[in-house]
């Protein structure tokens, strides 16, 4: 607890009142205004100003409970709502007054007495961003509207200088007259406007395009500042439900200024219902607690101001300092945790975790035999130990190049069934050496040679064009989605037409020999190498595009060098975090349930992950490790958190992105089939796969099996290319249910059953080896009398009571699931 | 055990052995007779019991089907001609040619539009009434709200045994229940009701096991299921959703009514070839059967209607037996007597750039398209809303996606007003705006 500081006589009478009705002792609150510093330049510029207040370590948003007063109102003037204005120039103080506090901030106005010249790019553009006068629907769609385009949301300040200024031969200003000026009679609705009134005369939004207007229309002098970033403030905040916050957005140019453009700000909630923002930049917390983020929009960048309201009540802080930390994950779960008062699960049982591990390292179940001997063993790190062990077992590289393939595997209706099967065992070979991360991306992209020896150039076999590589390339490694940015600007992200034609110029001198594309055979042999040359144009400008990566520097392209060898050197280099974070959000999600980012390829500041310390932690550490897969695994399973049972207890029942506990996951359809065919010692049969192989082994969807494709596998053969579902559907409930094909398996002579049936084994025996085979635990003794039943049953077979028990066990959520 | 009793007095196990022991050779009408007893009785009839959504995923081209542009430039006007339909002045292209023959029993809707450009957003925008909450990417499949087909299945019900909501053959993107849960999920039919061989499959029990042992493994079955579910609903307990599934799964092999609507085979050569001996001619075929059997909402989901290149070549080859599929259906739903009671709309995403690209093709477009309207009593003969003289956008009469919505709703009876709850008992209106569009309402 804090020291208690020595009450005035009034605040003593408030700490009273606030004793008698608050379950904690509070302590007086601190307040503090921000931001500090402030400068204003010249007469348009202003200030929001934020009075903070702090009870028992949590922050609360006063401003709209105090009261603001210029101790100098002859050098700025502030508003009701704390928006601070020039009024001369000089050093002013502004007061804010609340609970009988007062809390003072200097404001320095430098020319206050005169208006800065209005720029385009810095004053205009965004006003039209925040109207809306360039959205989709209105002037911003590709033909305009009523003969008047702008570019969309205002990315080519260019192209909408000239359409204001210059097209419909200039009747859409007129400097003479402001005030008659097209671009203002109609924004502000008096003359007829499809978009109605967006701007009405006196608003400080429509004075700034008059004076504009009245200025000459000047475009943007070349030398002003340029916008480096954007920066919103609170970046995190804790509210409590129905609790209100302001944001302020700072606006940062390269000569080190910075001006307040909160005014100027076009505000959006991923999750109104838990967090709105209206259009000022008030955040409004909902009914429920959650999370939301608020996108902040100035120009064409961004920030994300990350709201969290907590569970109602009070969780003491020793709960969470008592949680075990196995590893740095753990800490950092906790911590989110506690943040939003929620409590995590209890550890999962020993069985339970022994089937979530082997199905998520191997993809398979553990014998009975294994069960048996997991659940004997009485060693304290007996859970660790079996991750090591599982983490050598062969199984591994199936499952998860199994898994690469979903993401990678071509069409082979396109590329031929034989660079198809290159494809799929130079996966399979990767992960069998757990070849290092950096390493297998490199060599993916800068694969040369022939489509019949080398598997990894099967990819740009597959993808022949460099727009289709690069959204492809991006996506997978980068987690960066750039389809938007083919066409127009990236409408929620940095990423324009040039940065995607940029990046689309390193694969330009993919130099392909051989036999193209003849679908659907498409049998022959192709050789991809490195063609002298080769470029992109703008689709636009039909300007050509030297190879530009996606941020930060890449060495240049020099000599005889493939282009695709310096991406590949950027893609994989300490400089880029999106390299490491897009693959350890892939793992995690993959292992916990969920992905901290979701979708898990689109990490973008408007998509903020549900715990960026951890997500952060995860890719540092991964590139610590060499990159090294099985080791992120590892980690991830070796942590407290990936332990934890799914039944939630009170205060965590509606976490679904926090990993308080664990998310249960349906099992996918090769492990669903391969785990059929083991517990029933039948084998599934497959076209042009040799005996007994596995579905886990399959190499092409050519491969029919009605079960994997009630069960979700995905088809390269669609336009789009289906994604895989882990959804349960009533298609897959009656497959289980009623197949032939699962009846065969149950039934078979020769199967696990008929083996039982004819064995000297009791019911007893029959039914334990059941439960450790699909369950992969024993039973309670009460299931076991249960099961007992059924052999006892009058004119039912040894042989029928173990095919119904083992057809009742396949069929119920507990099999079907990793819990 | 008692079981429960459904189809109309005989138990479960009744049901199965019927529907799946014998040979069931009373047919549909008979089927309807039984279901009639279960059917539920409301005091305010809604004017369509069933809708039949035909979905062209891709977005159709507004200016080769309904709405075509004879007088405009030829970059927008295109390869195709308008021709006259049974209604003066109003013309359809020229692939549409049964459909102009029958044009006095369509409405169609000129003059939706809306804001969502890619097929993420727009699909999710007309399957749901709802524009996506948050900027989606043209490939996504997102739900942010239930989809049409779930609402009705959740609102309306089906007769015992039967989904409520049918996908065929596929789900649409934005097809899903959302916060409804599971059960509300479409049964989807990806089996092709065209080939010969043509069966629901896993629908049937295995050969070799009576009714009875089922029951009796499925009894085992309730003893062994002890994997605790997570009662509080807004953990979204996977598990739970497959309880549901799994619920409808088995009243649908215990279905007769189910059985013999899947039975196309019973069809007589003469209205399988009348609806096209095509995939999607079967299908259409095998949604009108699912409607005589009581589905309140079945989605045909038709792909392939993209046509950023070739948009002439391609539907050359596709539109006449799109054309005579669409109208045979509702010609055969008239000859049954109903049409009154079926509601036929036939959409997609948006419609289509007016200017022909480079690529011979048109381009996505969401401030104009066409929506075919047909049953349900809906007035018709008539055309709703204009676009302007070139089709770039809708000028007269325009609506939204929904009012869209609001009409499917009105139509079956459902009001587009109404609140439903999330599991974390967050409101959410079925339309933002309730209003249906009042022409089609009769």
């Amino acid at each position: 607890m804090p020291s208690f500081p020595t009450p005035t006589p009034f605040a003593a009478g408030l700490v009273l009142l606030l004793l008698a009705l608050a379950p904690v002792r509070a302590e007086e609150p601190a307040f503090r205004l921000s931001p500090a510093n402030v400068v204003l330049r010249g007469k348009a510029d202003r200030q929001q100003l934020l009075l903070t207040g702090t009870v028992n370590g949590k922050e609360l948003d006063r401003t709209r409970d105090a009261r603001f007063q210029s101790e100098t109102p002859t050098i700025v003037a502030v508003s009701a709502d704390g928006v601070v204005t020039p009024v001369g120039t000089g050093t002013a103080t502004i007061i804010a007054t609340v609970e009988n506090q007062q809390i003072r901030t200097i404001v320095k106005v430098i020319d206050g007495d005169r208006y800065a010249p209005v720029t385009f790019d810095k004053d205009i553009m965004p006003l039209l961003a925040r109207a809306g006068c360039n959205s989709g629907p209105c002037h911003g769609k590709a033909r305009g509207q009523n003969g008047f385009q702008l570019s969309l949301l205002g990315f080519d300040p260019d192209f909408d200088f000239a359409a204001i200024t210059k097209e419909a031969r200039g009747r859409r200003i007129f400097p003479a007259a402001p005030d008659h000026s097209l671009l203002l009679r109609k924004a502000s609705g008096q003359m007829s406007h499809g978009g109605g009134k967006r701007l009405a005369p006196g608003e400080p939004g429509y004075e700034v395009l008059r004076r504009w207007i009245a200025d000459g229309t000047p475009r943007t002098p070349s030398n002003t500042p340029a916008l480096e970033r954007i920066s919103v403030l609170p970046t995190e905040q804790l509210l409590t439900n129905r609790a209100e916050q302001q944001l302020i957005v700072t606006a940062h140019f390269d000569d080190g200024t910075s001006q307040d453009v909160t005014h100027l700000t076009t505000f959006q909630s991923n999750e109104s219902v838990i967090a709105a923002v209206n259009a000022g930049g008030r955040i409004k917390a909902g009914p429920l607690p959650g999370e939301a983020a608020i996108m902040a929009r100035y120009m064409e960048k961004f920030a994300v101001c990350n709201v969290v309201i907590p569970l109602p009540g009070n969780v003491p802080a020793d709960v969470y300092g008592k949680l075990p930390r196995n590893n740095f994950i753990d800490g950092h779960v906790w911590d989110k945790l506690q943040r939003l008062g929620i409590t995590p699960s209890d550890s999962a049982s020993d069985a339970t975790f022994l089937r979530r591990a082997y199905l998520d390292v191997i993809g398979r179940l553990p014998t009975a035999e294994e069960t048996r001997a997991f659940l004997d063993d009485k060693a304290a790190d007996k859970r660790t130990r079996l991750v090591d062990r599982l983490l050598e077992r062969p199984e591994y590289a199936d499952y998860w190049a199994n898994k690469w393939a979903d993401l990678l595997r071509p069409n082979p209706y396109h590329v031929g069934m034989k660079a198809t099967y290159n494809l799929d065992s130079w996966l399979r070979d990767a992960f069998r050496r757990n070849k290092p991360y950096d390493q297998f991306v490199h060599e993916l992209l800068t694969a040369q040679g022939s489509t019949f020896r080398s598997g990894a150039v099967v990819l740009f076999r597959n993808r022949r064009e460099p727009d289709e590589i690069t959204t492809m390339v991006s996506q997978l490694f980068l987690g960066i989605r750039l389809d938007c940015a083919r066409c127009h600007h990236h409408p929620f992200e940095v990423w324009s037409q040039d940065d995607f034609y940029s990046l689309a110029a390193y694969f330009a001198r993919i130099g392909r020999k051989g036999t193209g594309i003849s679908a659907p055979i498409s049998g022959g042999e192709e050789i991809i190498f490195t063609a002298t040359r080769g470029e992109v144009k703008h689709p636009l400008t039909g300007r050509v595009l030297p190879p530009r990566p996606l941020f930060g520097k890449a060495a240049a392209i020099e000599g005889e060098r493939d282009p695709r060898e310096v991406l590949a050197d950027w893609i994989v280099s300490p400089d880029n975090p999106y390299f490491t974070r897009v693959i350890v959000n892939r793992v995690w999600a993959d292992l916990m349930g969920r992905g901290l980012v979701e979708p898990v390829d689109d990490l973008r500041a408007t998509n903020p992950p549900s715990n960026g310390p951890l997500l952060d932690a995860l890719a540092v550490d991964f590139r610590k490790q060499g990159h090294d897969l099985k080791k992120l695994i590892r980690t991830i399973m070796t942590s407290h958190v990936y332990g934890l049972s799914s039944l939630p207890k009170d205060r965590n029942s509606a976490d679904l992105r926090n990993y308080s506990r664990h998310y249960r996951q349906r099992l996918r359809g090769e492990v669903l089939l391969d785990a059929v065919s083991d517990i029933t010692d039948v084998p599934e049969t497959f076209t042009a796969m040799p005996p007994r192989a596995r579905a886990m082994s399959l190499w092409t969807v050519r491969t029919q099996s009605v079960f994997l494709d009630s069960f979700g596998r995905p088809d390269p053969n669609q336009d789009p290319p289906c994604e895989r579902s882990s959804d349960s559907t009533v298609v897959q409930v009656l497959h289980l249910m009623n197949s032939p094909n699962l009846h065969r398996k149950v039934t078979a002579d020769g199967s696990r059953v008929a083996t039982l049936a004819a064995s000297g084994k009791s019911p007893r025996e029959i039914v334990d080896e059941l439960y450790a085979l699909v369950y992969s635990r024993l039973p309670s003794d009460d299931e076991r009398a249960a099961c007992l039943k059924i052999f006892d049953e009058k004119g039912t077979t040894r042989r029928q009571a173990t095919e119904d028990l083992l057809w009742a066990l396949i069929n119920t959520p507990e099999f079907v699931f990793k819990d | 055990m008692a079981l429960p009793r459904n189809c109309a007095g005989m138990t479960r196990r009744d049901c199965l052995q019927l529907g799946l022991g014998t040979v069931f050779g009373g047919g549909l009408a008979h089927a309807l007779r039984l279901r009639s007893v279960a059917a539920s009785s409301d005091a305010k009839a809604p004017a369509a019991k069933s809708c039949i959504l035909i979905w062209l995923d891709g977005g159709p081209t507004h200016y080769e089907t309904f709405d075509p542009k004879p007088n405009a430039p030829a970059e927008f006007r295109g390869e195709f001609s308008a021709i006259p339909t049974r209604l003066t002045g109003v013309a359809f292209s020229e692939h549409m040619k049964r459909l102009a023959a029958i044009a006095d029993k369509l409405a169609i809707v000129r003059s939706i539009r809306h804001d969502q450009g890619n097929h993420g957003a727009g699909n999710h925008y007309m399957m749901t009434g709802a524009p996506p909450r948050i900027p989606v990417g043209c490939g996504a499949f997102v739900s942010f709200h239930p989809s049409l087909g779930s609402v009705t299945a959740h609102e309306r019900g089906a007769p015992a045994g039967l989904p409520a909501y049918f996908s065929i053959p596929e789900m649409s993107r934005s097809g899903g229940p959302n916060f409804l849960g599971a059960k509300f999920a479409p049964f989807v039919v990806s089996d092709n009701p065209n080939s010969p061989g043509f069966r629901v499959r896993d629908v049937a029990l295995p050969a070799g096991l009576t009714g009875e042992r089922f029951e009796s493994r499925r009894d085992i079955r309730v003893q062994v299921d002890r994997l605790q579910r997570i009662a509080d609903k807004a953990a979204g307990d996977p598990a739970a959703a497959l309880d549901e599934h799994y619920q409808q799964g088995y009243e649908l092999i215990s279905s007769k009514q189910a059985q013999a609507a899947f039975d196309i085979h019973r069809e007589p050569d003469r209205v399988r070839d009348g609806y096209g001996r095509t995939n999607f001619g079967q299908r259409a075929l095998l949604a009108r059967r699912l409607v005589e059997a009581g589905v309140p909402f079945i989605t045909l989901y038709e792909g392939g209607w993209d046509h950023h290149k070739d948009i002439f070549k391609e539907l050359n080859k596709r539109l006449p037996s799109f054309d005579a599929t669409i109208a045979a259906l509702i010609d055969d739903l008239a000859q049954r007597g109903m049409l009154d009671s079926t509601l036929v709309v036939v959409l997609g995403e948006f419609g289509r750039t007016p200017q022909v690209n480079k690529d011979a093709g048109r381009d996505h477009w969401s401030n104009a398209m066409s929506v075919l309207f047909a049953g349900g009593r809906t007035p018709g003969g008539q055309v709703v809303g204009a676009t302007d003289v070139k089709g770039f956008s809708a000028v007269e009469r325009v609506l939204s996606p929904e009012n869209f919505a609001s009409t499917i709703y009105r139509k079956l009876g459902i009001d587009p007003d109404k609140v439903l709850y999330t599991p974390q008992g967050r409101p959410s209106h079925l339309v933002s705006d309730p209003t249906p569009i009042s022409e089609l309402m009769g």
